[in-house]
């Protein structure tokens, strides 16, 4: 270490940070490239308004368009419905499955796990198209209702503004569910379990366990798992374009979709695109926060 | 600090050699050299009409000048706007085609929001030798950048087993109204259980088919003002759309594959449509006799509807980049300029184009049997030719979604002249 010192004429401080520097150099220069340098860029755009090329600066116009702007609060509103219907049936079903699925009793531990997690690894336009024929007004799912005589006409899943809605938080429940999944269950295991069997002994119902013992431990991966979901819902995409192109009028537009259609559905206006980007931006911001306060550890 | 120096020098190297192998690739792809170049890359979608049609061109192309390299790319047509847009934007021309096919309905946004990008044909095609109402779409400030391609004159299609079991002769049906198809379709339902049309909730080509007729749009005559509030024929289009809705003949479809398994399975009587969807009918070889192409209703309450309008339609556009002279001459001496070259597309593709001087040619006026004998190409010719010209702008589907929405407030009872005044406040504020 010594020799190393003199002929580099570094202190062995200086030297380990560089040295720290040098490994993290690239990672930085790339995100800071490749991440931080777009940012920048978006938020100048959103301050530009014109077709195409012909941009030009026009200040705060595009946020003033941006609040009188229907077909955002549609797209808003959708989003958020999808927000609080979607995540907590998906964090719910994702936590009871994996406490079943935990239970060292139950046979065919592995393929089960292994089936839940499946949709997890399929494309998502792929498994959008699918579900577009499935719930097609003549599809699977009306054909096998209508056996069974559950309903007895055909339920418009993709056509009828209510149902579209119901038809994506069907089919984003079902792609994501089995990914929270295994969060939970890898938390699960690192459970200790004579905390279970002390709690058994104390005579603690099951039901008392999961609320008590489990639920508390996994606190900082409910956190987790819900804020990426909402992350994810706001920035839903695939589905919708492929299951219902945002239709019928808008009902199930989101705003992620309403950003695709600016910038390329209709004639390219990348700089109001830009604002409604930098809107959902300021939303995740926010409700991670609230999401931070309401469930966080206090530290 | 040595192995530092060398991890950074194997990483540059390595970048270099990454990027200067994604240049190599983007040159080939983009043909490359100067103006003059030899090889150019062509973009277009529908492998069974625009892409077929491309390789007849080819091939003419080809025979005269062997030394030219014509590349075809098919992607879809929302691939080919997304890579434009993002292609365009991005300040390089590196990775666009020479040649790109673009919808009538969108060329005027292009046109306008990159216009040093495509190069102005004047000089090597000319406008009149091209149906008048295409001239509108594909040129911007006097100078002609596209070249029309395909018609998009729409016809009425209609099953004539269907039309004869409720009880009517195709002579009866020849001028008829809007509301006249309606009364038509309530008669076919009853009488056969079949529905009249399939609609697309999402997609309102008829409403434009049927403000078109007359003369009318979305936007004024300027291309940029939203007529909606105080448009008559959009209005009785509405009121008439509602009707149809509510008269219990529509089979909702939710895409494209479900509305041609709706006319291939016999769902659906009639299909008012643009003539590019005849290969589609024709897929469903047992069918072949049972249709008929009628001229399309017009407007019951607007005085100037005609018989005649159209549905998307798209034109060539050449872009300004290297080996754009190489492009312009391909497009000029094949979709420009050769009608014997569209007797092939008409016989091969069922592409019926704009070109004025192919419409006399022998396989224009040749009789179709699936349709019965009729002489369908030249009444889709003949229909062409009274096409009402109008500006569409370069805002129909930021207009027509804000419709969409609208047009569902409207069948759920909004009154319709709050829901196009409504609609009209949205468009002024989208469109700038």
């Amino acid at each position: 270490m010594l020799k190393t010192e003199r002929r580099g004429g570094l202190s062995i401080r200086t030297k380990s940070t560089l040295t720290g520097w040098s490994f993290i150099i690239i990672a930085v220069l790339m995100i800071a490239g490749f991440y931080f340098y777009p940012m920048i860029q978006a938020l100048l755009l959103s301050f530009k308004t014109g077709r195409g090329v012909n941009l030009s600066y026009t200040g705060w116009s595009n946020y003033e368009r941006l609040l009188t702007d229907k077909t955002f609060f549609t797209a808003l509103k959708n989003t958020f419905i999808y927000l609080i219907v979607q995540v907590p049936i998906m964090i719910i079903l994702a936590l009871f499955i994996s406490v079943l699925l935990n239970d060292s009793h139950l046979k065919f531990r592995g393929f089960f796990r292994t089936a839940i997690f499946l949709p997890c690894v399929t494309s998502l336009v792929a498994y959008s198209v699918v579900f577009k024929y499935l719930f097609g007004s003549g599809g699977l799912v009306n054909t096998m209702l209508m056996k069974l005589s559950i309903i007895h006409a055909p339920i418009e899943w993709i056509t009828d503004p209510f149902w579209a809605k119901i038809t994506i938080i069907i089919a984003i429940t079902w792609r994501w569910t089995g990914y929270n999944m295994i969060f939970y269950l890898s938390a699960l295991q690192n459970i200790d379990s004579s905390i279970y069997e002390a709690a058994r002994i104390d005579g603690a119902s099951s039901v008392k366990q999961f609320f008590r013992i489990t639920i508390p431990m996994l606190k900082p991966i409910i956190l987790f798992t819900s804020i990426t979901s909402t992350i994810g819902t706001l920035q839903l995409f695939d589905e919708v374009l492929n299951i219902t192109k945002g239709g019928p009028g808008n009902s199930t537009l989101s705003i992620s979709q309403y950003i695709y259609n600016l910038s390329f559905k209709y004639t390219a206006d990348f700089g109001y695109a830009a604002t409604v980007s930098y809107s959902i931006v300021l939303i995740i911001v926010v409700l991670s926060l609230i999401q931070f306060r309401v469930a966080g550890e206090r530290k | 600090m040595k192995k530092v120096m060398v991890l950074l020098l194997t990483c540059m190297v390595l970048l270099a050699a990454c990027s200067s192998g994604g240049k190599d690739k983007e040159q080939a792809a983009s043909g490359g050299g100067d103006s003059q170049s030899k090889e150019i890359t062509i973009w277009a979608w529908d492998p069974k009409f625009n892409i077929a049609a491309l390789d007849i061109a080819k091939e003419a192309y080809n025979a005269k000048h062997p030394d030219v390299k014509v590349n075809i790319v098919e992607f879809a047509q929302a691939d080919i706007i997304q890579k434009l847009n993002t292609g365009l934007n991005s300040g390089t021309t590196k990775g666009l085609p020479n040649v790109v096919l673009i919808e009538d309905y969108r060329a005027q946004g292009f046109l306008q929001a990159y216009p040093d990008s495509f190069t102005d044909l004047s000089g090597k095609i000319k406008a009149d030798d091209f149906a008048e109402y295409k001239i509108g779409p594909t040129s911007y400030n006097g100078k002609q950048y596209g070249v029309p391609f395909d018609t998009g004159v729409a016809g009425l299609y209609v099953r004539k087993d269907y039309i004869e079991q409720a009880g009517y002769k195709l002579e009866d049906l020849q001028n008829m109204d809007w509301k006249q198809y309606i009364e038509l379709g309530k008669k076919v339902k009853e009488k056969t259980g079949k529905n009249m049309i399939s609609l697309d909730p999402n997609d309102l080509g008829i409403l434009r088919m049927m403000i078109q007729s007359a003369g009318s749009w979305y936007l004024k005559s300027d291309g940029t003002t939203p007529d909606l509030k105080d448009n008559a024929a959009l209005k009785e289009a509405f009121s008439l759309y509602k009707e149809l809705m509510e008269a219990n003949i529509v089979k909702v479809n939710a895409d494209w594959s479900q509305f041609i398994a709706s006319i291939n399975n016999g769902d659906v009587a009639t299909v008012p449509t643009g003539n590019w969807i005849t290969p589609s009918v024709k897929a469903e070889a047992s069918q072949a006799g049972k249709w008929a192409i009628l001229p399309m209703p017009k407007l019951p309450a607007t005085p100037n509807s005609v018989h005649a309008t159209n549905l998307g339609g798209s034109s060539w556009y050449v872009m300004n980049i290297p080996g754009s002279d190489t492009a312009a001459d391909f497009l000029a001496e094949t979709f420009g300029s050769n009608a014997d070259m569209y007797q092939t597309l008409l016989t091969k593709v069922g592409a019926i184009g704009t070109l004025k001087e192919a419409a006399k040619g022998e396989a224009y006026t040749q009789p179709d049997d699936f349709f019965g004998g009729q002489h369908t190409v030249s009444d889709f010719a003949k229909w062409t030719a009274e096409i009402p010209k109008v500006n569409y702008g370069t805002s129909t589907y930021a207009i027509e979604d804000i419709l969409v929405v609208e047009m569902q407030n409207y069948l759920n009872g909004k009154s319709l002249d709050q829901v196009l005044s409504d609609a009209q406040s949205q468009a002024e504020a989208q469109i700038k």
